[in-house]
């Protein structure tokens, strides 16, 4: 680990068009960085973000989600329901020590995650694949479980299904850096449909009250600055800011009916 | 490995073959670091692309990976069973799992790409 300084992006809320241009442009400053960036954000309506080669027609036929603002993500995985969860984008030169391999960047993120949550009373723990393992193609992500998935203790599961997936994240994998895309789900979604709504963090440990995303984000922040060996460096404004046309431009893609449609 | 392969620096491969043809496939390398792969994408016959442009795309459980053209050329076959079998890519990356065959613009840009040896210099640092 080389970098002495890790550039973080603190971004306002935006839709999901907006949020996937952001994204491709952290990809740009990790390869002008030449090391890890981090950019935390969030969605300015709940809208779900589909995994760059789910069937939209599995969008379609979840009733839990109908009516949301859909976009498709250049990275892979599944369906996830944003709006009360902590989302962050990652992205490294795949020369880093975390870009080498897919497995290296997710257990990285999600081992610092770990350390956070013990301290505010979860242990949540890193998933080890189970041959009772629901189907890794299921269609929401936190009904998907894989290995180095972040999974968590509740009074309230079920045996059969294991401990709940509480954190999971998936690459885009581009020809020089390595793009990731991962959310903590802080608490259920009222957004979705009860039947397919998942316990979050609050229903985990019995809190009435949500974490604010900031409230997690700066000490896993801090966590991951630690394991690099690097300064945080609170980028002075947000990623969007100041490059409204590029955005614009790359958001446009995202915005395509062809985009959301390709499969 | 056969030693008439040149490979890209993002680990695709390619073969001469007679007709002025060329076979192209990802490497063991990278199919074993993307891990259990679960769907592909394949570019349409036809379709002219330049050296380093995407080909396609290939999906594991965590990732979607670009792949990219050695060279620059005319796709002009694909391997359409592959992304039904795509455990042959793990079985056999550098026979039937190959990916693409492509017809090069250019031969003399096969000159660009890294030899076995540099290959696996590259994956080994």
């Amino acid at each position: 680990m080389t970098a002495a300084v890790l550039p973080v992006w603190w971004d306002d809320a935006a839709d999901g068009p907006t949020n996937m241009a952001a994204d491709e442009l952290l990809a740009d400053e990790a390869a002008r960085h030449g090391g890890l960036v981090i950019r935390i954000y969030s969605w300015s309506k709940p809208s779900v973000s589909l995994g760059a080669f789910q069937p939209l027609a599995e969008a379609d036929a979840c009733a839990a989600i109908a009516g949301l603002p859909l976009v498709r993500r250049p990275s892979g995985g599944g369906a996830i329901v944003h709006g009360t969860d902590l989302t962050y984008a990652a992205a490294v030169p795949k020369t880093h020590p975390w870009g080498a391999t897919p497995q290296a960047l997710y257990d990285a993120m999600h081992t610092a995650m770990v350390a956070v949550l013990a301290a505010n009373g979860m242990p949540a723990r890193l998933h080890q694949a189970a041959a009772t393992d629901p189907p890794a193609d299921a269609f929401l992500c936190f009904a998907r479980r894989s290995a180095g998935d972040l999974v968590a203790p509740w009074a309230g599961g079920h045996a059969a299904v294991g401990d709940p997936k509480i954190m999971g994240s998936a690459q885009r994998r581009l020809g020089t850096t390595v793009l990731q895309h991962g959310s903590l789900l802080l608490a259920a979604n009222r957004a979705v449909g009860e039947e397919a709504r998942l316990p979050g963090l609050a229903e985990l440990l019995g809190r009435d009250d949500a974490w604010e995303p900031r409230q997690i984000a700066a000490p896993w922040l801090d966590a991951i600055a630690r394991t690099v060996g690097a300064a945080i460096d609170h980028q002075p404004g947000a990623l969007c800011r100041g490059r409204e046309s590029t955005i614009d431009a790359h958001a446009r893609r995202f915005r395509d009916r062809q985009w959301t449609a390709r499969r | 490995m056969a030693a008439d392969l040149k490979f890209a620096k993002t680990h695709e491969w390619i073969r001469p073959e007679a007709g002025g043809l060329a076979t192209v496939g990802i490497s063991a390398y990278a199919v074993e670091a993307l891990t259990d792969l679960v769907f592909m994408q394949l570019p349409p016959v036809g379709k002219k692309v330049k050296a380093g442009e995407s080909i396609g795309e290939i999906e594991s459980v965590k990732a979607v990976s670009d792949m990219y053209a050695p060279v620059s050329g005319e796709i002009v076959e694909v391997n359409a069973t592959l992304p039904n079998q795509l455990e042959t890519l793990g079985k056999d990356p550098y026979g039937a799992g190959w990916i693409v065959r492509i017809k090069p613009d250019d031969p003399a840009e096969l000159a660009n790409l890294l030899d076995r040896p540099a290959y696996e210099a590259l994956v080994k640092s």
